[in-house]
């Protein structure tokens, strides 16, 4: 896995650009810019579900999130950089492991609001609460996304060998 | 930082005119929250500027985004009083979508400083002065 990860990254330069003087923090900027973009549609929304700006519609804010999904793709690309340069700094790591498994969570509970509740959220008018689903859902993806930020704070604390992982 | 960065991003796209339909006046109600968070950044920033003051203080990167942060911020305050008294014509307020860009480059600073700190410091503990 981490021979496959280096020769891709080394097969399109990524390896000698994240190797560069200022590429690490370059792209750290973007991570994280991304992040904020995701954080500040996605957080909006799911703060409006938990009921702060109520006169908002939530139809309305909903036209925020494709900025987040951006965020979120910028973040993919960005990510796979970070991975793919050092892969035995990040596959081997507890705090990564904790953050994918965050993502991978809030993923899902992402698709369970657009398969369950996503239709009635959308229907609730300006002044009313949303769904008693929809916001257990919203408080479930604020609580995975402050994980992923936290998560990704710690990386470079817990770095291998000299912390558990699960399969090292 | 991710809520204070996130609800400016959030407003400032309002603000700029995307999303249109979106009621202003309303958005203010998330400023609250964005004020507790900038008074977290502030004491935890404040702690990491405790623990290695030489570090902080003797790289101008840091200058600059404390700068661009309070220019930032000022601007998020102007934002705030602003959505007190806006309604959706408000929207065409030429000054406020100028301020809602120049906030989208003064957080791609902040952030940007921030991340490069970590990079261009050149002194880590004070007792190298003494």
């Amino acid at each position: 896995m981490i021979e496959l990860l280096l020769q891709f990254s080394q097969s399109i330069g990524i390896y000698q650009f994240m190797h560069s003087t200022w590429g690490w923090p370059v792209i750290e900027s973007l991570h994280f810019i991304g992040l904020c973009l995701l954080f500040g549609t996605v957080g909006v929304f799911d703060l409006r579900m938990l009921g702060m700006g109520k006169a908002i519609p939530l139809i309305e804010l909903h036209k925020l999130v494709p900025i987040g999904v951006a965020g979120y793709l910028l973040n993919v690309v960005t990510g796979t950089m970070f991975l793919s340069s050092a892969p035995d700094q990040y596959l081997y790591n507890p705090a990564v492991q904790s953050k994918f498994l965050f993502m991978l969570l809030a993923g899902i509970n992402m698709l369970l609001f657009y398969a369950t509740t996503a239709a009635a959220t959308r229907a609730t008018p300006a002044h009313a609460s949303a769904p008693t689903r929809a916001r257990f859902i919203a408080a479930v993806s604020l609580a995975c996304w402050c994980a992923v930020i936290i998560c990704g704070r710690l990386i470079t604390y817990y770095r291998p060998p000299y912390h558990w992982c699960a399969w090292c | 930082m991710g809520f204070v960065v996130g609800i400016n991003i959030a407003i400032s796209l309002r603000l700029t005119g995307f999303a249109a339909s979106i009621p202003l006046a309303p958005l203010r109600k998330f400023y609250p929250l964005h004020w507790w968070c900038v008074g977290l950044i502030v004491l935890s920033g404040i702690g990491l500027l405790l623990a290695y003051p030489a570090k902080a203080l003797t790289n101008p990167v840091f200058y600059v985004k404390l700068l661009a942060l309070t220019m930032a911020l000022l601007i998020s305050r102007y934002f705030q009083n602003f959505l007190a008294q806006a309604d959706t014509a408000a929207t065409h307020n030429r000054l406020i979508v100028k301020l809602a860009f120049l906030t989208f480059l003064l957080w791609i600073i902040t952030i940007t400083g921030g991340r490069f700190l970590a990079y261009t410091n050149s002194v880590l503990l004070a007792s190298r002065f003494f």
